[in-house]
């Protein structure tokens, strides 16, 4: 089978002249359709920059990243905005609604910009509101909803359009640790039940643990790799903290 | 480092932020500082100063125009100190007293003022050098424009703008004191509550507005509302009227439409759609306030630059309805100058006294044949052929409310003749000064009527409103009796240049400010949520939004703010024009058109500036 994300020796430099920065560089791995994967480092190692990157919010340096038979590093900025709206979802950790529009229409926002028809909107909003359990909110502004329900009405909004590739950026960042453990589930509940593949960017080794796979970035660099294969989460979560103690993580945060 | 020092770096170093202020200072300095420049001018007032009226206009004006500024300023005042709050905030974070931020913010205010004073004033000076050389032109004067650089003005400008900086100064302080640290960092407001469309609103709103239009078009004399509130009255019934009609409709029926139209969701679920009407919904309540401000500053502009423009247009042809011959009078003719003569013929006329209970009327009878000729050399398409005992009446000055209309009756004579009036023209070909109201007879019934013969001269010329040296040669041979019944056409032009053409000065110049501070309200007002949905449209840009979809949403949530006020007020100036012409007696439907796409021209221009400006601010936003 073939990849759905391949990632070439990529890198990402700021500035110019003598005042350069290096934030990432060389970095190469592969995606299967259905995984859920996460990447972990210390604070400015290079996680979000990555992510930015492969979400083709920001353009590597060098490299080549391939989404199904799509080489992002050769497109335009408006065929990138298509290719967004086509293949990719997102998850923020600011949750990024629009707070002039209720639940549903956030959810409905994308499906808009993607021409789906009026009716089958409906059906597909009212669907994934239920997995998400905000059935009750959707016609509240988003002021008017707890952080963990605006969290999950972002991951409505990015799963709606059941893209190829999900981009969750610290989405439980922001959260109460009940909420966060509740969003977790649902995310590795959607990622098993409908073979959805998810991203997820955090330095929360709890958030960590719900992945099947974990990439470690170290100062703009791949450095280590772990897999939770039959493990139980409690166990992968011990070895998460290991590795984190191990590179000189932020073992704190976890705590 | 001095309270002082922190002040100028970071006015320095803020230098785009404070742009926009800036520039907004120095352009109500540029507007003001010309108008009283104009206003306290030797030749302007040479001009115009022998009127008290114009005098009395233009210190009205500058009343005006002094309102309008202090609008335009405390609203880039409330944009500018609306981004300023983050900052303040942050020293205020950071243990600097209040007392020592405000006295900060006042000293940059004091730079801020000084430096746009200075810049107007300069500016100022070479604005109102080309603006007297444009309009002493549409006056018609041939006066080349040099003037003084009035100090007079520049005291008056320094003072009033002095009070008006050291207001906003104030206003700067009253923000730091009355906020707390809390507010200051959540400056822009967040959730407000979705507003509610208001059936009675709309109701009392549809019924002011209506009520307005109607005394508006209903005949001034003859209305019950007109006379019950007076001549002077019920203009001001009907402009207050209007404008608390138009605030409830612009709150009620906006809300009431975006609601509806986000409700269908076939159309709303389409594209970026959902976004354009969200955001107007969101700000409805600031917009309704703003778009109805919007559309009573167009009405203003609008009917006022109408009105004066019509007067402006209509004054050629009202001389020319009324002298249809370059130059006319009694008795014999004399010397002219045979260039650009066209035609230059004595009349052989009766003069005919009517005697009525209170007065006497004097009319010209004119023969068939006389006129006939006379209407070929004057290029009118109209023969006539009038049968024994008729007549055909050409009254210039005919007016259905208070004239009476012969037509169908006999029209008896001082010496008990009478004729029958076939018809009624309202175009003459004899100039109504010094022949009145024609009659035409055929040529066996004007031998037959018994009257006091007299000889007309009548000379029609080429170029005839720049024929003021004929006009003078004639004059100088006249006798002095035969001055008293001599008509121009270039004098009677001149005559009515000079009233209407300090009119136009005042209009236009009005007319200018006005659609700028339109325009300028509108710029601001769009650029500063601009920047409040930099944000959103980030998160657009994320979920897959391109540039092109962006700004299609962004022309059309510009072009509702920029149309509907627009379009309601020209709306509302078709009105008030329509009672103008009414009051004046003339026909201004098409100078009125003119001006009313001038205007819409200029205003579109500002449309594409803004939607430009909006863009640029969005896709900062996006990087």
């Amino acid at each position: 089978m073939t990849p759905l994300l391949k990632v070439q020796n990529v890198g990402k430099v700021y500035g110019n002249g003598a005042n350069v920065f290096t934030a990432l560089s060389n970095i190469s791995f592969e995606v299967e359709k259905g995984e859920f994967v996460g990447v972990m480092g210390p604070s400015g190692a290079g996680k979000s920059t990555l992510l930015n990157v492969l979400a083709t919010i920001d353009t590597p340096t060098t490299g080549d990243i391939v989404i199904g038979d799509s080489n992002l590093a050769h497109m335009k900025d408006a065929g990138l905005a298509d290719f967004r709206r086509d293949n990719l979802g997102f998850i923020f950790q600011d949750y990024n609604l629009l707070d002039s529009l209720t639940v549903r229409e956030n959810i409905v926002l994308p499906l808009a910009i993607a021409k789906v028809p009026a009716k089958e909107i409906n059906t597909r909003v009212a669907h994934i509101a239920g997995l998400f359990g905000i059935g009750d909110l959707l016609d509240k502004y988003p002021y008017q909803i707890s952080g963990g329900q605006k969290q999950r009405t972002a991951s409505s909004r990015a799963l709606v359009t059941e893209p190829q590739l999900i981009f969750a950026d610290e989405p439980t960042g922001a959260l109460d640790s009940k909420s966060a453990t509740d969003l977790l589930e649902r995310l590795s509940d959607l990622n098993k039940s409908q073979a959805s593949t998810i991203m997820m960017v955090t330095h929360d080794a709890f958030a960590a643990s719900f992945c099947q796979r974990i990439l470690f970035i170290q100062d703009g660099q791949l450095s280590k790799e772990i897999h939770r294969g039959t493990q139980t989460r409690k166990q992968f979560f011990q070895e998460i903290l290991q590795v984190l103690a191990g590179i000189g993580g932020e073992v704190n945060d976890v705590i | 480092m001095t309270l002082f020092s922190l002040a100028q770096k970071n006015i320095q170093q803020n230098l785009s932020n404070y742009f926009l202020y800036i520039a907004s200072m120095v352009f109500s300095i540029v507007i003001y500082f010309t108008f009283v420049t104009l206003k306290y001018n030797d030749e302007i007032s040479a001009l115009t100063g022998t009127s008290q009226r114009v005098q009395g206009l233009m210190n009205a004006s500058s009343i005006i125009l002094l309102f309008f500024i202090v609008i335009f300023i405390a609203y880039s005042n409330s944009f500018f100190m609306k981004k300023r709050k983050k900052e303040v905030a942050l020293y205020s974070l950071l243990g600097v007293r209040k007392q020592k931020i405000g006295l900060m913010l006042f000293f940059e205010n004091l730079v801020i003022g000084l430096i746009s004073l200075v810049l107007g004033i300069v500016i100022g000076f070479f604005m109102s050098k080309i603006l007297l050389t444009v309009l002493v032109r549409l006056m018609g004067y041939e006066v080349v424009a040099n003037f003084t650089f009035s100090g007079q003005a520049v005291l008056n400008t320094v003072v009033i703008f002095s009070i008006l900086f050291l207001f906003t100064s104030l206003q700067g302080y009253r923000v730091i004191y009355q906020f707390k640290l809390i507010d200051l960092f959540h400056a822009e407001k967040q959730g407000e509550k979705m507003p509610r469309a208001s059936i009675f609103a709309a109701m009392v709103g549809t019924i002011l507005v209506g009520f307005g239009y109607y005394t508006s078009v209903t005949d001034m004399f003859t209305s019950s509302i007109w006379r019950f509130f007076t001549v002077l009255g019920t203009p001001l019934l009907v402009i207050g009227v209007t404008i608390f009609g138009t605030y409830l409709l612009f709150h009620s029926v906006s809300v009431f439409v975006l609601t509806a139209l986000k409700k269908a969701t076939a159309w709303s679920w389409r594209g970026l759609n959902l976004i354009g009407v969200s955001q107007l919904l969101y700000r409805i309540r600031g917009n309704a306030k703003s778009l109805s401000i919007i559309a009573i500053l167009s009405a203003t502009t609008i009917t006022a630059g109408g009105g004066v423009f019509g007067i402006y247009y209509n004054a050629e042809s009202s001389v020319r309805l009324a002298t249809p011959n370059t130059f006319m009078w009694k008795g014999d003719t004399v010397n002219l100058p045979q260039k650009d003569v066209v035609y230059n013929e004595a009349l052989n006329v009766k003069n005919l006294r009517v005697d009525s209970d209170f007065a006497f009327f004097e009319y010209t009878l004119l023969k068939e044949s006389d006129y006939n000729h006379l209407a070929k050399l004057q290029g009118l398409e109209r023969e006539l052929h009038v049968v024994d005992g008729s007549a055909i009446l050409l009254d210039v000055m005919y007016d259905e409310r208070f004239s009476h209309d012969f037509t169908g009756e006999e029209f008896k004579l001082a010496n008990n003749e009478s004729f029958y009036v076939e018809k009624m023209y309202m175009e003459s070909v004899l100039n109504f000064f010094p022949a009145g109201t024609v009659l035409v007879v055929n040529d066996q019934e004007f031998a037959k009527t018994t009257a006091e013969d007299l000889v007309m001269q009548v000379v029609g010329m080429k170029n005839d409103l720049k024929q003021q040296a004929v006009s003078k040669v004639i004059y100088d041979q006249l006798s002095p009796e035969q001055q008293e019944s001599f008509s121009s056409v270039p004098q009677s032009y001149e005559d009515s240049m000079a009233s209407v053409g300090s009119l136009l000065f005042v209009g236009s110049f009005l007319g200018l400010v006005f659609l700028a501070a339109t325009g300028s309200i509108i710029y601001f007002k769009i650029l500063t949520e601009a920047e409040e949905d930099q944000a959103k449209y980030a998160i657009l840009n994320k979920i897959g939004v391109s540039g092109k979809q962006m700004v299609k949403t962004i022309a059309g949530q510009v072009a509702v703010i920029f149309g509907a006020p627009l379009l309601v007020g020209i709306l509302h100036s078709a009105f008030a024009l329509t009672a103008l012409s009414q009051l004046f007696n003339m026909d201004i439907t098409k100078p009125v058109i003119i001006w009313m796409l001038a205007y819409t021209a200029i205003y579109a221009i500002y449309y594409v500036f803004t939607v430009r400006s909006f863009y640029k601010i969005v896709k900062q936003g996006a990087k």
